[in-house]
């Protein structure tokens, strides 16, 4: 197939990105989203920067895909407000979906459809159209060009609806649960071409997923929401720089007021203490506060720093949100 | 890929330190030379399925340190050997740890006689086997 503009008269043209948004390609603030009277996304608030690979992560029912239909413009928000790329998602969402590829987890791809009779639709649906680029992608995954899509695997289902996501040249990729269902192959196979032909182009990836490996080893930034709300955001490898676990072994049972003098240190998250041994969960410059405990005047047999992977973060923030209530 | 890149994303340690600190091992043990090309970010990005952000972060971190330049057209590449004064932090880095190990032996009732017994036979065990492995290559090359 030729490379062909669209010809839709949809009455938005795709505008190249105004200057002044290029660092930031998502911003949430202090969005709502009901259903009902129920809040399944409860002021939440944070950034995607500009070409970050930002996992998007929480228990099931957290909202993670309330959000996510937000930004498309398939739910109006209730409260606060969504910007892609400088656009309203309420009210600008056609601008939005100019500049925005998606995949979701259940791709209702049309089953009687072939491929090429497929791409022909999503051209007809598009503001701009590049066959070359899905021809391309449709290569590397070695997908069969002319196959009906209902013969598909679930796998090829999803390289399909990530090849016609990119044919429109989108600056942001949006992915829901993109590799669910996946076979440990296919996943990688997926991600794969997600990092080294998609984010090395420069496009912005923002994809949500509850398998905590595959968010660890392909994105440079995370957010975890539980309930709707945010728990944490930030740059993967500075949050794993800056939250660590300190374990303490005292010579002799350290007095309960030297506990509480522990968990009120600055960077001290949570305390848990069973007799000589007591464990911290720390966050910022861990090292300044193991000197601090160190010069305190109860003997230490041994202090011990453990990193925290992205498992063990996960765990530990959901820990203390559960204690918090 | 080289093969004595080892990355696991799985770790606590940000996978971008994990590029630095081994980049500079291989520098360090001579594995990677003056002149030598690095993979590409969008190579390394595939061959390990990591962020390409995360290695142009390691990348950067290494350019910094003088040790990796980027040319146009050409790639990464590498422009210096480990220079004398990292070498030496890295040296003294090195003495602390073992500072450290004696303490943690000390705390856990080793005497200074055991402990030296001990270095004396980690000494003897790795040279010797340096020595034994350096015998099978000039063997190895006679026949």
């Amino acid at each position: 197939m030729s490379e062909k503009k669209s010809t839709s008269t949809a009455a938005v043209k795709k505008e190249s990105l105004p200057a002044f948004e290029q660092t930031t390609a998502i911003e949430i603030h202090d969005l709502v989203v009901k259903y009902g009277s129920k809040r399944a996304v409860d002021g939440l608030t944070f950034k995607v920067p500009t070409g970050a690979i930002f996992g998007f992560l929480g228990p099931n029912g957290s909202g993670k895909t309330t959000t996510i239909k937000t930004l498309l413009g398939f739910r109006q928000p209730d409260g606060g407000s969504a910007r892609v790329f400088g656009y309203d998602v309420a009210s600008q969402s056609l601008q939005v979906r100019a500049h925005v590829g998606f995949v979701s987890e259940t791709n209702s791809l049309y089953d009687f459809l072939t491929i090429p009779q497929l791409c022909a639709f999503c051209r007809s649906i598009s503001l701009e159209w590049n066959q070359r680029v899905v021809d391309r992608y449709i290569g590397l995954f070695g997908l069969p060009a002319r196959e009906k899509v209902g013969n598909l695997s679930k796998g090829m289902k999803s390289q399909l609806a990530l090849s016609l996501a990119l044919g429109s040249n989108p600056d942001l990729l949006i992915l829901d649960e993109p590799t669910a269902g996946l076979d440990p192959l296919a996943r990688h196979e997926f991600l794969n071409t997600l990092v080294s032909e998609v984010a090395a182009e420069g496009k912005t990836i923002f994809f949500s997923s509850h398998i905590l490996s595959e968010v660890e080893a392909v994105s440079d930034w995370v957010a975890i929401i539980r309930k709707g709300k945010l728990v944490l955001c930030d740059e993967l490898d500075h949050l794993k720089q800056t939250q660590k676990v300190v374990k303490l072994t005292y010579t002799e049972l350290p007095p309960a007021t030297e506990i509480e003098m522990l968990n009120s240190l600055p960077g001290v998250m949570s305390l848990a203490q069973e007799g000589r041994s007591v464990r911290l969960v720390a966050h910022g410059d861990v090292d300044a506060l193991t000197q601090t405990i160190q010069a305190r005047p109860y003997a230490l047999r041994g202090v011990e720093t453990v990193d925290l992977n992205l498992e063990d973060l996960f765990l530990e923030y959901m820990k203390e949100k559960n204690d918090g209530r | 890929m080289p093969n004595w890149l080892d990355v696991n994303p799985r770790s606590g340690v940000p996978i971008y330190v994990q590029l630095v600190e081994q980049i500079k091992h291989a520098l360090e043990v001579g594995v990677l030379q003056t002149g030598e090309q690095l993979p590409t970010v969008r190579q390394l990005a595939s061959e390990l399925t990591i962020a390409p952000n995360t290695i142009v972060k390691a990348y950067d971190e290494l350019a910094k340190l003088g040790l990796i330049e980027s040319r146009q057209g050409v790639g990464t590449i590498v422009v210096a050997e480990l220079d004398g004064t990292l070498r030496k932090q890295q040296q003294e880095a090195l003495f602390q740890r073992l500072q450290v190990l004696v303490r943690d032996a000390s705390h856990l009732g080793i005497s200074a006689e055991v402990l030296n017994d001990h270095f004396v036979a980690a000494i003897a065990q790795f040279y010797q086997q340096q020595l034994a492995s350096q015998l099978r290559q000039e063997y190895e090359q006679r026949s």
